[in-house]
Formats: C-alpha cells, sequence, structure tokens
C-alpha cells in the first residue's frame, strides 16, 4: 500500500504547508522559480532527505525522495509527522475536512468524530499547489456542515486555479436556498457534487444513513442542486437492504433525478462500520447481479448514464463489464492471488487492501 | 393538493390508450383511466400511479416539480454554434440517376463549379467560424469532379480549426490514384449511395452494366483498404418499385455497413416531376414498418444486429431526452444555426432539401451568399415555423414531445406551411413511425426484445421497463 503519512522532522511549532521540489532531475533549473511554499532537496543520506525552503529546513524520513516529488505535505511538527494531501502522480487526492457527520451510515468507511479542526486556510494553499489539471476531492465526515467555509474556499480557488476541478462527496442535507448566490458563484463545469441516494423507499435510505427525516430533505436539496445547474454524481453503495430496490430505484431516477451526471452503483468497502455489519450488509453481486442489471437497463434505456464503483470486473457479467472502470484508488487497491494471471488485470480495479480473505464472492475469477 | 400535468392520449388498434405528456413522460392505459382523468375523478391508486412516473407534483420547486422542468427543457433542441458546413463545389455529376436529388448537370457543362472569388469567399466564411471544430461535408454534383477544391478546402480546415473532419459523398465512379489519396486520411470519410442489390442499383442509378461493375469494385477496393466505420450509405428506395430488403440487407451487410438510413425518394429536386402514384405516403409508411419488422426477424435469426438509422433514432427520442444529434428530427429545428450549405454559385441554403427545391425555380429559399453573409431575416422567416410547440393540432398529439417540423418540405408539396398538420406528409411519415415504435417496445417475444436492447445499446430490454396503468 502506498503510505499517505509519512516521518518528518522539523523545527516550528505549529502545522504547516510545503510542497516538496527535487531539482536533481531538471538541470539549470533556477530555484528562484519556487513557490513560497516550496522546499527543495538539499542533501540525501541513508537515513532520510534534507528539504530546504524559505521557511527553513526539513528532514523526510524512511520514503525515497524519488517517489514523493511534486507532493504537497501538511506538516505537523510536533508529532513529526506529515500527510500527503496531494500526491503529484496521483489522479486519487482527496482533502478530508471534518471527521464529523450529521448520518449515522451502517456501512461508513470513516465513522465520524466528535472533534473538528479546521483546516481550511492549509487546504487553500494545499490546492494551489497541486499539479496543473488536478481533480481534488472533498471528503469527511460531512464537509458541508462547514458549508459557508468549504463554498468559500472552492470560490477562492477556484478563481486563483482555472484548471483545478473539484469532487466534493455531500449527504446533501445541508442546501438552501440562500446557498443560491455561494453555488452560482462557482463554476460548475469545474465542480461535482457526489450525493449518495440509497432507496426509492424513504424508510430504506433513513435506516441506512440513521437519520429519520433524511430521504425527504435529500429530495429537496437535489431539486436545489438541479436549479443551481450543479452537476451530480447520485451515489448508491450495494447492501443487502437495498440490492433488490435498485430497479425500483432506477425508474425513480428517471422520473424524478433525471439531471444526474452519473449514477454510481458503488460495491461495498470493507471498512468502518461495513466491516462489523459486513455479514449482514454484503451482496454478493457474483451470484446475484439480476438486480443489478435491470436497474442499469431501465437507467440507461432513459438516458442515464450509469457507472459501476469498486467492482472486481471477474465478479460482472460481461454485458456490463464496459460500465466498470477501474475506480479503487491507488492507496488502497490489491490484487489476490486468483488475480495473477488474469488478462483483464490491467483494466480492474481490483479489491480493497482491507478486503477479507473470505471475500464473499461467489463467482470470482470467471474473467480470467 | 396534487397537480398533475397534462396528459395527451393517442388509441391504439387493440384499443389500448397511449398517454404522455409535455415532457415525453408516457404510459399505456384503457379507456376507464381516460374516463376517470377526464371527468376528475381520479382514485388513489391512479394517483400513486402518476406521482410515482412523474405526471405530477405537490408544490412549484418540490422535486417532481424541478424534474419534470429538467426533462421537458432537455427535449428542446438547444441551438449551436456553427460547426457543419455542407460544400457543394459542383454541380456537375457523371450520373444520371432517374431521381437525381440534388439537380445535376452533366459532365461537360460550364458555369456549374465555383470560380476561384467563390473559393476565397468560402474560405473566408469558413475563417469567421468561431469554434474550434469543424466538419465538413462535399456533396455535388459529384465533388470528386474537382478535387482541387477539396483539397483547398481540406488543407484550410486543417490549418483553421483543432478538429476537422470530412465527409466525402460520392458516387465512386471514378477514382483515379489523386481520389484514393485524398480519400486515404483518417480525417475523411466517404459516403454513398447504394441501393440494394445490383439489381436495383443498376436500374435506379447506374444503368449499365460496366458502371454498375465499376461502382461495386471500387465500393469493394474501398472496404478492403479501409477500416469499419470509414465508409458510410444509403439507400434511396422508390415505393412503386421497392428493392429487395432481405438481398438490400445482405449488401449493406457484406460492406460492414449495419446502420441503414433508408429513405424514401426525395420530394425535392428532379425527384418531384416522378409520378409515384396514388396513396404513396401510406405504401412508404407500410414499406417502412415491413422493413421494421424484417430487420428484427433476421437480427433474431442471424445473430448478427442490424438498424434502421431513423427507427432508432425515433426509438431512442420516445425514451429520453437528448437525442438531437440528427438534423432530420429535432425540436426546434432553428435553421442556419449549427449546420448550412454553400451551393456550386456560392450562395447558402438552410438544408439541402432548400437547395434542390430552390434549383427548381419553385421558390427562393436561399439565404444570402458568401460574399453578403448569412440573411438573417430570411432564416427568422423560417424559424418562425420550425417547432412543434403552439401548432395547433400538434398540441393534442401524444407524440409531440418526440416529434419535430419540417418547414422545407411542406413548401414542397404544399407551397404553404399553414395547413393542418394532419395533411402532411411530414406528420403522416411521423405518425406511422412512432405507432410503429410504441408497437414494438410493447412487444413481447425475443425477437423484438434483442433488436430494442441493442438498438437502445443495453443489455436487455423487457416489458415490465414500461409503465402500465390500469
Amino acid at each position: 500500500m502506498i503510505p499517505l503519512r509519512i516521518k518528518v522532522e522539523a523545527n516550528a511549532e505549529q502545522p504547516f504547508v510545503v510542497r516538496l521540489r527535487s531539482f536533481e532531475a531538471m538541470p539549470g533549473t533556477e530555484r528562484g522559480a519556487c513557490h513560497p511554499h516550496d522546499v527543495c532537496l538539499e542533501a540525501v543520506d541513508a537515513n532520510g532527505a534534507e528539504y530546504v525552503g524559505e521557511g527553513g529546513s526539513l528532514r523526510i524520513l524512511g520514503i525515497d525522495p524519488s517517489e514523493i516529488d511534486g507532493d504537497v505535505l501538511l506538516v505537523n511538527p510536533q508529532r513529526g509527522t506529515a500527510d500527503r494531501i496531494i500526491r503529484s502522480s496521483s489522479p486519487h487526492n482527496t482533502l478530508l475536512v471534518t471527521e464529523r457527520c450529521d448520518q449515522l451510515c451502517v456501512m461508513c468507511s470513516q465513522p465520524p468524530k466528535k472533534q473538528h479542526v479546521d483546516l481550511f486556510e492549509h487546504f487553500a494553499i494545499a490546492a494551489m499547489l497541486a499539479p496543473e489539471g488536478a481533480t481534488i476531492g472533498i471528503s469527511g465526515g460531512e464537509p458541508t456542515l462547514f458549508k459557508d467555509q468549504l463554498l468559500g474556499f472552492l470560490a477562492r480557488v477556484m478563481r486563483a486555479r482555472e484548471d483545478l476541478h473539484f469532487h466534493v462527496l455531500t449527504n446533501g442535507q445541508h442546501f438552501d436556498d440562500a446557498d443560491r448566490e455561494a453555488m452560482h458563484a462557482l463554476d460548475r463545469s469545474r465542480v461535482v457534487w457526489g450525493v449518495p441516494l440509497y432507496s426509492a423507499e424513504p424508510d430504506v435510505h433513513d435506516e441506512i444513513v440513521g437519520k429519520p427525516g433524511a430521504h425527504e430533505k435529500l429530495l429537496s436539496n437535489l431539486a436545489f442542486l438541479c436549479r443551481v445547474g450543479a452537476q451530480v454524481e447520485l451515489r448508491t453503495v450495494l447492501m443487502r437492504p437495498n440490492a433488490d430496490g435498485l430497479p425500483r430505484l432506477a425508474r425513480f431516477l428517471a422520473a424524478s433525478v433525471p439531471f444526474i451526471q452519473t449514477w454510481a452503483i458503488m460495491q461495498l468497502e470493507n471498512i468502518g462500520y461495513a466491516r462489523q455489519n459486513w455479514s449482514r450488509l454484503f451482496h454478493d453481486s457474483s451470484s446475484n447481479f439480476s438486480p443489478i442489471a435491470r436497474g442499469i437497463d431501465f437507467a440507461r434505456s432513459r438516458g442515464i448514464d450509469v457507472q459501476l464503483y469498486n467492482f472486481p470486473l471477474c465478479t460482472v457479467p460481461l454485458p456490463y463489464r464496459n460500465l466498470a472502470p477501474s475506480t479503487i484508488s491507488d492507496w488502497k487497491r490489491t490484487y489476490l492471488e486468483a488475480c495473477r494471471d488474469c488478462r483483464l488485470r490491467n483494466h480492474c480495479g481490483g479489491f480493497f487492501e482491507w478486503h477479507p480473505k473470505e471475500h464473499g464472492y461467489a463467482g470470482l475469477g470467471r474473467a480470467a | 393538493m396534487t397537480n398533475l400535468w397534462p396528459l395527451r392520449f393517442r388509441e391504439f388498434a387493440d384499443r389500448s390508450l397511449l398517454f404522455a405528456d409535455d415532457a415525453g413522460g408516457f404510459f399505456k392505459s384503457d379507456a376507464s383511466f381516460l374516463d376517470r382523468y377526464a371527468s376528475d375523478g381520479l382514485t388513489s391508486s391512479d394517483k400513486e400511479f402518476l406521482r410515482d412516473s412523474g405526471h405530477s407534483y405537490d408544490k412549484q420547486f418540490d422535486l417532481p416539480w424541478t424534474s419534470f422542468a429538467y426533462r421537458w427543457a432537455r427535449r428542446q433542441s438547444k441551438p449551436q454554434d456553427l460547426n457543419y458546413v455542407i460544400l457543394v463545389p459542383t454541380l456537375r455529376c457523371n450520373l444520371a440517376c432517374g431521381y437525381c436529388q440534388v439537380s445535376r448537370v452533366a459532365e461537360t457543362a460550364r458555369g456549374f463549379d465555383w470560380s476561384d472569388e467563390t473559393l476565397k469567399a468560402v474560405l473566408a466564411f469558413l475563417k469567421t467560424i468561431e469554434g474550434s471544430e469543424i466538419k465538413i461535408e462535399f456533396q455535388g454534383g459529384e465533388p470528386l469532379l474537382r478535387l482541387d477544391l477539396l483539397e483547398a478546402v481540406r488543407d484550410f480546415c486543417r490549418a483553421r480549426f483543432s478538429s476537422a473532419q470530412f465527409v466525402v459523398c460520392t458516387n465512386l465512379q471514378h477514382l483515379d490514384e489523386a481520389a484514393w489519396a485524398f480519400l486515404e486520411a483518417d480525417d475523411t470519410f466517404i459516403s454513398t449511395s447504394l441501393d440494394g442489390d445490383r439489381e436495383t442499383h443498376e436500374r435506379q442509378r447506374t444503368h449499365d452494366r460496366a458502371r454498375t461493375t465499376t461502382f461495386f469494385s471500387n465500393l469493394e477496393a474501398a472496404v478492403a483498404r479501409y477500416p469499419e466505420g470509414k465508409i458510410s450509405a444509403l439507400p434511396t428506395v422508390d415505393v412503386t418499385a421497392p428493392p429487395d430488403f432481405e438481398a438490400l440487407l445482405e449488401s449493406y451487410e457484406k460492406y460492414g455497413i449495419r446502420s441503414v438510413y433508408l429513405r424514401p425518394i426525395n420530394h425535392q429536386g428532379f425527384a418531384r416531376k416522378l409520378d409515384q402514384g396514388e396513396n404513396a405516403l401510406a405504401r412508404w409508411n407500410e414499406l417502412h414498418a415491413d422493413f421494421i419488422d424484417l430487420l428484427i426477424e433476421r437480427n433474431h435469426r442471424t445473430g448478427r444486429f442490424m438498424e434502421e438509422y431513423y427507427f432508432s433514432q425515433c426509438l431512442k427520442r420516445v425514451l429520453h431526452f437528448g437525442a438531437d444529434n440528427h438534423v432530420d428530427i429535432r425540436n426546434p429545428n432553428f435553421f442556419a444555426a449549427d449546420y448550412i450549405v454553400v451551393d456550386h454559385d456560392g450562395r447558402f441554403y438552410p438544408t439541402d432539401e432548400a437547395r434542390m427545391l430552390s434549383r427548381i425555380g419553385r421558390i427562393d429559399l436561399s439565404i444570402g451568399d458568401v460574399t453578403s453573409g448569412i440573411d438573417r431575416s430570411k432564416v427568422q422567416t423560417l424559424n418562425s415555423g420550425a417547432f412543434n410547440h403552439f401548432d395547433p393540432d400538434c398540441i393534442h398529439c401524444a407524440y409531440q414531445p418526440f416529434c419535430g417540423t419540417d418547414v422545407v418540405d411542406d413548401i414542397s408539396r404544399y407551397g404553404r406551411i399553414d395547413l393542418p398538420r394532419y395533411e402532411t406528409s411530414f406528420c403522416g411519415r411521423h405518425l406511422a413511425i412512432f405507432d410503429k415504435v410504441f408497437e414494438v417496445i410493447y412487444r413481447q417475444d425475443e425477437a423484438s426484445k434483442a433488436s430494442v436492447a441493442t438498438w437502445l445499446g443495453i443489455a436487455d430490454w423487457d416489458i415490465s421497463m414500461l409503465a402500465v396503468h390500469s
């Protein structure tokens, strides 16, 4: 697995953001071209690498500098750690803006916590340092619990960096009409809002997200997102409580939520609460793909784009495989022993690193 | 209080009724539902069904209201920037098809090609196009007779636009080394006419064995030489002497073309002079419907799926919004917006049909020329009839959200555009095609379901995917 947190030594009190630069490979590059938040590789020895910038020096331990060139770090000098919040070589960079959430989903991969530290200032600096044309994910917890800061952050960064795109995961519970102006201020073509809807049935949805009334609020806010012209990626995590309802959900989307860019049907991630609840939640799509197939066919017949996220290709029947891109982020992706000689491996997202050995798929490996 | 969006209805031969709203939402039901709907006697199960299917809302701006507004809006064809230009560098042709749709002149005629000044003005006009993408269709006459003009336009567009595509509409009768070399490029495509099997093609187009042999050997050479997708073809069908459709499909499949756009002999150009007999429309509709049934049966039999392009387009327009990529059916269909035609004398026309109609001197539908620019006031006059929303007949028709209009066809046939819509050929043809679409999608046999699925680009199609309310 790709390490997201690395050991550092820095002589400072408060957390700060830097971008690592190594000019060894670029002879003739002027140091003057550096951004004030850049630190440049000065020396490498057996234990670590020394970087120097305007604000002082930073020592990185336990990782080859060539693997982290261009990365943006949020350094916590007290703890002696740094989070690689933007990895220059990866298309999967996500800023975790809070761990608080007002929902308590049965399969939450990142169970919420009460405490919150506002890092928007650091995130704004980091985003400004992101590689050209990057798409930056925003996640939580629930990012829109800090809606004003979030929308302000997006507006500010998008104004300064017209090449950047954002993908914001939100439960859609906290928008209201007063946000129209702030939403209109964003370049809508560069922000996709990933919003989960698990069922057409209010009870089923509310039960899954652990919040009575969530379905009703979500529907009204989906209408809001439509009216402000937001791009919506509607996300449905596949689970036993909602699997059989997918065809009905597809009909509901075509009639009532036709403005989505994509309907993403997502296979379950075995972490957080989903791990605890695995046996009652995991739907083996390799042995029963039928409700998924019927949902997909209906939605696509009505012109809705459907994608399958986090499905190993061999668990998806052939006619639907072209809808299953490799979506598991590089740093949490792995393949099983059975995948070793699979000819589809390069196109397959594989498994989450933490997927159990008893993977639960009866029909694994048929694609090989 | 629940508010219902208005429903229109149409009765089918089996007495079932189709109901459709302005946004294209539809379902099948029966006469008793119609009674309840018309007499304000809807039951709670009626209301529940209508709410679940997106035909009602509680209050303005709620999700059902917003979604309906969105679906309605997306069914309107948005005007786009000019990105498609049909060029007629010459009207001369080396064939004389009996029903020539484009009013050709003899190969040796003089004064029917672009002059140097016209070429210059055409290039200057292309330079004014703002977008970064362009598609150029070379029409004729036979455009390959003036390869030099084609070269000049292509060189110019490749330099001017970041993405440029070229389609040469050619009869493939005379291909010298220079023509082959021109067609070789990856950005250049071939469109030709193939009326069916050898016999039909010879009867309708080439008129002698040697020319027929040349055509087929050139077509075969092109198919062998280029990847699939490089060559497209259209058959023109004479309702008084239709081709053997099975042979036509075989012929197309043999050349790797799986999408066939069946066209009736057009009413424009010289074809106007042909007597197509009584009930030409009814006969066409029957032929077309039979062709769809043949396709379904053949697809099922061979497992190799082919489609009738226009039928697939109408099928998609019934089931979802956004199928606006064909200029023959979209609503509104504003003229001189995303595409325009430049004739051999540099005159602009809104469509190729308008060019043919003007050529025979019945009416002048030109809209300016490459030197003086587009005549916007004339375009606006044509645009005033370019949508069906307020037509006194269309507003009652269940197919209105799926359908379109054709001002030029109306002028061509009737000399006016204000006929009762149901008396027009356009309306008769589209009522029949949408009737066929609805007949086919509600069928339950495996053969029909498999073809519908393939035409829609999905894995499986089933009647359970359609709303029926009783």
